[in-house]
C-alpha cells in the first residue's frame, strides 16, 4: 500500500516547495512587526481599562528624557541656551505636541513678595550677566516645584521631558531624537532615557538579535546533525523540517494578518528545538535498520521507517501540539498565537517529517552508511553498558533524583517575577547606565500613577484630603527606591507659601478650603491651566499623584503599591477611592497575567499529556512514567532560576513550554520503543539495552544538536536571549537525563510489559 | 479713543469701531481693521459676565462675575468680582490698561479667605486670561497696526456682509502666524475669527454667537472660542449690561476690591 503511493513521491516534494513560496510571498506582502507594547496587554482587562481612561482624564503619556549635563553647573549661558534649543526643537518635532514639552525653560516660575505676586518664565531671552545668573539659581532653588525635578540638587543637570503617545515611538523617531540631542553635545553631555526609549529598543533589539543569532544556531545545528547522523542528504532534509514548519507558519500568520511580536520571534526556536527530533528519529530508525539489513531497497526501508516510527512520531507530535494549544489560556494575546502558531508549526513539521523524508528518500535514494570496522554488533556498543550502568544504579538514580527535586524545590521557592523591561539589557549598556544616572540626579525614570477618586466635585479641594494625600506622598517616599512624588498638594503648597512672601514655614496645606479654591483659581488665572489638569481633573472630583521610582522592576512598584494601599482606609472615610494607571503598573499587572496563564497553560499541559499518554499507551501507570522527565524538567528549570537568581519574566516563563514540548518526546519515542521490544523478546534486560540502543541513541543525537544548537545563544549580546538559550539547553540536557535514568529505572523497576518474573 | 482691556468688554472695543472713513471710498484691509478697532464705544459699562469652560471630555465649569469698566481716556479701569463659584465668592480682580503701548497693565488680585492684595506682575500679553481659551490680546489689546491686513474676498455669514480678512503679524515671533477674521459690513463688527499657530496650523477659532445694539452701541453679547487643538472651549456672555450710567472712581480702588460685592 506504501509503496505504491511513494510513486507520488515527486509530487508530494514539488507540492511542499509550492507551498513554501506562496508561504515566502506571503511573508514578504503581509508580515508585519509589533513593536507597541501596549498592544501585548490584554485590552479589556478591568487594570487596562481603567488606566487608559485615567491616562486620558489627567493626559498621562510616557515621556523621553533628554539630560543636559554641565559639571561646571548648568547656569551659564551656554548650557542655558541649549537647554531652550533643545526645548524649542522638540516642540517643533511633529510627533509631540507642544504642550507636552517641560523643562526649566518651559515652566511657570511664581513668585512673591509681601505685596506683589510675579507671573513669568524662568528665563525666555539667555541670562548674559553675573548678576542675572546668580537671581536665575536663586529662583530655581526656591522653587521646590522645578528643584530637584527639572534641574538635579548639585546643579549640574537639567532635563527635558517629552510626553508623548504609546504608538509615536519608533526607531526612525529614536535615530530622530538621538541626532537632535547630538547636535548639542560638548562641552554638555546629552543623555536621552525614558521608558519609551527602553520598550521601543526593546522591541527592536530582541528580534534584531534573533536575526542574526538563528543562523548562527542553524549552522552549528547542521553541523553536529552531520556528525550524528553522518549523511549530507538526512542532514538537509532534517533541516529543511524545521526550517520549512517555520516559514509556513509565518507565512499562515502572515496570511491572516497577525503581527510578529516579540513572542513570536520565539516560534523558530521552539520550532527548532522541537522539529529536530523527528527527522533524527525517522533517520536514526532507518540507518539501523540498514546496518541490520544490508542491501535493503529504497522501498524496503521506507516502508520499514515508516511502519515503525509513524506512530510515536505522531504521539510526539500531538502531545507538543496540545503543549501549545493550552497557552490558549492565556489573556495576553500574542501569547495565544504563539501557541496556537508554534502548535501549527509542529504540525507542518510533522506532516513534513511523514511525508516529506519519505519522499526525498524515494527520489534522492537512501543514506551512504559510513563503513565501520567490523561487523554489526549492538552487544559492544556504548549503550548496552550504558544501559546495564543505568540498571545496576537504579536505586542511586531514585536517590538522586530525590535529591535533585528536593534542591529544585527549594528554589523554586526562591523564584521571584520581574516585570522590568530595563534588567533586559546589559548592565553596562548605554540604556541602564544613561537611566542609572537620571536616577542619580532626579527622582526616577519609572512613574506609578495614583490615581484617587472622589464621589462629588470639589473633593480634592478639601483641606484634609490634601493633607492626606501629602502625607501617603512622603511615606511613599521613604522607600529607597521612590524618588519623589507629585500631586494637587504640591500646587497648593506653594502658592501657599507664594502668598505669604515665600516664608518656608507656609509651605503647607491651608486649613480653609475656600482658601485653597481662591489659590487655585489664582493658579488656573495666572499660571498654565494645563499643568494643573495633570494632576486633578476639571471638576476637581479625580487627583492623579504620580510618583517617581528609580527602579521598574515588579519588586520596587508592589513595595510602593504596598504603601499606598495602606492609606486605603483613610481615603476611604473621605469617601476617596484608591486605584492605579501608567504604563509601569501596567507592566506589572500584565506581567503577573503573563505569568499566572503561563503556570496554569504549564499545569494544564501536564494534566494533558498524562491523559494523552494513558489513552496512547492504554495503561495510567505509563502515563504517570512518561510524565516524569517533564515534571523534573520544569522542577529543575524553575529551581536553577529560583537559585542563580534569574527572575521569572516572560521570556523565562516560555521555556518551560519547551520543557514540556520536548521533553514528552523523549518519553514517548523511548516507551514506544521499550514496548516494542518487549512484546518481541520478553526478555527484561534485553528489551532494555535494545532500547537504549535505539531509542537512547536517537535521543541522545537530539538533545545534542538542540543543545549545541542554543548553547550558541549564550554568546547573544542581548541578555534575556542568553538566558533563553542557557535555559533552553539545560532543559534539553535535564530531559535527556531524566528519560534514559529516572524515567527509565521506574520503567524498569515496575515490570510494565512484563509479567512478574521479567517475561512477558 | 479705544477701549482695551482684558475682558469681553474689551472684545467690544475690539471688534466694533468708529466709521473714519465716509462711505463709496475703496477700503484696505487696515481701513477695515481700524473701523472695528476704533468704534463708539460706552464711556462706562457694568454687567454680569458669565464664562462656560469646557474641556475635551465635555465637563463644563461655570464662573460668575460682576464687572465694571470705565474709560478715562489714556487709562481703562476695570474691576471684577467673583459671584460663582461659591469658593472663591468676591475673589476680586483689578486691572488699569493704558494708551501707552510701552506701559504694562496695572493688575491686582484679592483674596478674601487670605485677606490679602497682591499686585500682579505679568509680562506676557499672549498668555491665557483666566485659564480661558483667550489670550489678552485676543481680548482686544492688539493695535491694527501691528499686523499686515489684505482682503482676501466679499461673502455672506450668516445672511450678513461680511470682508473676510488676512492679518499676518509684523513681529515674525508672535505667537499667531495669521488670522483669518470676518467683519460685517457697516456694523463694523468681527463675526468669527480663525487663528494659525506659530507652525501656520489651525488652532482657534472665535464665533459671535449673539450681539446686540446696546443704546446705540453695537455690542458682542455672547462670544465662543473653540481651540480645536486642546479640544477646549470658552464662552463668554455679557448680561444685564448697563452702560454711560456714571460708574463713580472709587468703584476701582483697592478699597472697593476688598470691600466684594454686596
Amino acid at each position: 500500500m506504501k509503496r505504491n503511493l511513494l510513486k507520488f513521491s515527486w509530487l508530494v516534494l514539488v507540492i511542499v516547495l509550492l507551498i513554501t513560496a506562496l508561504a515566502f510571498v506571503s511573508v514578504k506582502k503581509n508580515s508585519r512587526m509589533e513593536t507597541n507594547l501596549d498592544k501585548y496587554m490584554p485590552q479589556n482587562h478591568p487594570a487596562f481599562i481603567y488606566s487608559n481612561q485615567a491616562e486620558k482624564w489627567f493626559n498621562i503619556k510616557d515621556a523621553i528624557v533628554i539630560a543636559v549635563e554641565n559639571k561646571e553647573g548648568i547656569f551659564n549661558p551656554s548650557t542655558l541656551k541649549k537647554i531652550k534649543d533643545l526645548t524649542k526643537k522638540l516642540q517643533k518635532m511633529r510627533e509631540i505636541k507642544k504642550e507636552d514639552v517641560t523643562s526649566l525653560y518651559t515652566a511657570d516660575n511664581i513668585v512673591a513678595s509681601e505685596g506683589s505676586l510675579d507671573v513669568k518664565k524662568f528665563y525666555k531671552r539667555i541670562p548674559g550677566n553675573k548678576e542675572e545668573l546668580e537671581k536665575l539659581r536663586k529662583e530655581v532653588e526656591d522653587n521646590e516645584m522645578v528643584f530637584g525635578r527639572l534641574v538635579s540638587k548639585d546643579e549640574t543637570v537639567a532635563i527635558i521631558l517629552a510626553r508623548i503617545d504609546d504608538d509615536t515611538f519608533n526607531q526612525n523617531f529614536y535615530k530622530k531624537i538621538l541626532k537632535l540631542a547630538r547636535q548639542y553635545e560638548g562641552p554638555e553631555k546629552i543623555y536621552v532615557a525614558g521608558r519609551p526609549i527602553v520598550e521601543g529598543t526593546l522591541a527592536y533589539l530582541m528580534p534584531k538579535d534573533m536575526k542574526r543569532m538563528v543562523p548562527i544556531v542553524i549552522l552549528v545545528i547542521v553541523v553536529v546533525l552531520m556528525l550524528v547522523l553522518g549523511s549530507l542528504k538526512n542532514t538537509f532534509f532534517t533541516l529543511m523540517v524545521v526550517l520549512l514548519s517555520t516559514v509556513w507558519t509565518f507565512g499562515l500568520m502572515a496570511a491572516l494578518h497577525v503581527p510578529i511580536y516579540a513572542v513570536t520571534t520565539m516560534i523558530p526556536v521552539m520550532l527548532i528545538a522541537i522539529g529536530v527530533a523527528y527527522g533524527i528519529h525517522l533517520y536514526t530508525h532507518l540507518t539501523l535498520f540498514l546496518k541490520e539489513n544490508p542491501g535493503a531497497s529504497r522501498e524496503e526501508g521506507i516502508e520499514d521507517m515508516l511502519t515503525q516510527m509513524w506512530k510515536p512520531v505522531l504521539m510526539t507530535a500531538v502531545t507538543t501540539m496540545v503543549g501549545f494549544v493550552s497557552l490558549v489560556t492565556s489573556q495576553v494575546y500574542p501569547v495565544k498565537y504563539f501557541g496556537l502558531f508554534s502548535a501549527f508549526g509542529v504540525f507542518v513539521a510533522l506532516l513534513l517529517s511523514l511525508g516529506m523524508i519519505p519522499a526525498a528518500i524515494y527520489v534522492f535514494g537512501l543514506p551512504k552508511i559510513r563503513k565501520k570496522e567490523g561487523p554489526h554488533r549492538p552487544e559492544e556498543s556504548f549503550y548496552y553498558r550504558i544501559t546495564d550502568k543505568i540498571i545496576g544504579g537504579r536505586y542511586i538514580v531514585v536517590i538522586a533524583t530525590a535529591l535533585l527535586l528536593a534542591v529544585s524545590f527549594y528554589g523554586i521557592s526562591r523564584v521571584w517575577i520581574s516585570s522590568s523591561f530595563l534588567a533586559k539589557f546589559e548592565k553596562d549598556s548605554e540604556i541602564r547606565k544613561t537611566d542609572r544616572f537620571i536616577n542619580q540626579h532626579f527622582g526616577g525614570t519609572t512613574t506609578l500613577n495614583v490615581i484617587l477618586e472622589g464621589k462629588e466635585e470639589d473633593t480634592m479641594k478639601r483641606p484634609e484630603v490634601l493633607k492626606t494625600i501629602l502625607e501617603m506622598q512622603r511615606e511613599a517616599e521613604k522607600l529607597p527606591m521612590v524618588g519623589n512624588s507629585f500631586s494637587l498638594g504640591d500646587f497648593v503648597k506653594r502658592m501657599n507659601k507664594v502668598m505669604h512672601a515665600d516664608k518656608k514655614e507656609y509651605e503647607t496645606i491651608p486649613d480653609d478650603k475656600n482658601l485653597i479654591a481662591q489659590y487655585l483659581l489664582l493658579y488656573e488665572m495666572s499660571g498654565d491651566p494645563e499643568n494643573l489638569w495633570r494632576v486633578v481633573d476639571y471638576k476637581y472630583k479625580k487627583a492623579n499623584v504620580t510618583f517617581q521610582l528609580k527602579s521598574d522592576d515588579s519588586k520596587a512598584l508592589k513595595e510602593a503599591i504596598k504603601v499606598i494601599n495602606g492609606f486605603k482606609d483613610k481615603f476611604k472615610k473621605l469617601g476617596i477611592e484608591i486605584h492605579f494607571a501608567g504604563s509601569g503598573y501596567k507592566a506589572l499587572v500584565f506581567t503577573d497575567l503573563l505569568l499566572e496563564g503561563q503556570i496554569k497553560s504549564l499545569l494544564l499541559s501536564l494534566l494533558i499529556v498524562v491523559v494523552l499518554l494513558t489513552i496512547m499507551f492504554k495503561k495510567l501507570s505509563i502515563g504517570l512514567i512518561g510524565s516524569i522527565p517533564i515534571t523534573i524538567t520544569t522542577a529543575v528549570t524553575f529551581g536553577v532560576m529560583g537559585l542563580l537568581n534569574i527572575p521569572l519574566s516572560s521570556t523565562t516563563a516560555l521555556i518551560s513550554s519547551i520543557a514540556i514540548g520536548i521533553g514528552i518526546d523523549y518519553a514517548i519515542h523511548f516507551i514506544d520503543r521499550y514496548r516494542i521490544y518487549a512484546h518481541q523478546t520478553g526478555d527484561k534486560l534485553l528489551t532494555s539495552r535494545l532500547t537504549m540502543y535505539h531509542s537512547g541513541r536517537a535521543i541522545f543525537y537530539n538533545a545534542l544538536v538542540v543543545i549545541a544548537g542554543f548553547m550558541v545563544l549564550i554568546f547573544s549580546v542581548f541578555p534575556p536571549n542568553r538566558t533563553l538559550g542557557a535555559l533552553v539547553s539545560m532543559n534539553m540536557m535535564v530531559s535527556f537525563l531524566g528519560t534514559i535514568t529516572i524515567m527509565f529505572a521506574i520503567l524498569y523497576m515496575k515490570n510494565t510489559y512484563f509479567k512478574k518474573g521479567g517475561k512477558a | 479713543m479705544k477701549l482695551k482691556t482684558i475682558t469681553t468688554f474689551a472684545l467690544i472695543g475690539f471688534f466694533l469701531g468708529l466709521t473714519v472713513l465716509t462711505a463709496g471710498e475703496k477700503l484696505t484691509g487696515l481701513d477695515v481693521m481700524k473701523k472695528v478697532y476704533y468704534r463708539p464705544a460706552p464711556k462706562d459699562m457694568e454687567a454680569d459676565l458669565i464664562m462656560i469652560l469646557i474641556n475635551s471630555s465635555g465637563d463644563k465649569r461655570v464662573r460668575k462675575i460682576k464687572q465694571f469698566v470705565k474709560d478715562y481716556g489714556k487709562v481703562e479701569k476695570k474691576i471684577m468680582f467673583f459671584l460663582a463659584p461659591a469658593d472663591v465668592r468676591n475673589t476680586s480682580f483689578m486691572n488699569w490698561s493704558y494708551d501707552d503701548p510701552n506701559k504694562d497693565d496695572d493688575q491686582w488680585i484679592y483674596l478674601p479667605a487670605l485677606k490679602k492684595i497682591k499686585r500682579i506682575s505679568s509680562e506676557d500679553k499672549s498668555d491665557y486670561f483666566m485659564g480661558s481659551d483667550f489670550t489678552y490680546d485676543d481680548l482686544g489689546n492688539r493695535l491694527p497696526e501691528e499686523d499686515n491686513h489684505k482682503i482676501l474676498r466679499e461673502e455672506k455669514l450668516n445672511g450678513e456682509d461680511c470682508y473676510v480678512i488676512e492679518s499676518t503679524p509684523r513681529d515674525p515671533d508672535y505667537m499667531y502666524s495669521k488670522t483669518i477674521t470676518w467683519v460685517v459690513k457697516g456694523k463694523w463688527i468681527g463675526l468669527k475669527r480663525k487663528f494659525y499657530d506659530e507652525d501656520g496650523e489651525f488652532l482657534k477659532e472665535l464665533t459671535v454667537e449673539k450681539y446686540d445694539n446696546i443704546k446705540g452701541y453695537w455690542m458682542l453679547t455672547r462670544v465662543k472660542m473653540h481651540n480645536v487643538q486642546k479640544n477646549h472651549t470658552t464662552i463668554m456672555e455679557l448680561r444685564n449690561i448697563k452702560v454711560d450710567i456714571g460708574i463713580p472712581d472709587r468703584m476701582f480702588t483697592e478699597r472697593m476690591m476688598k470691600r466684594g460685592i454686596r
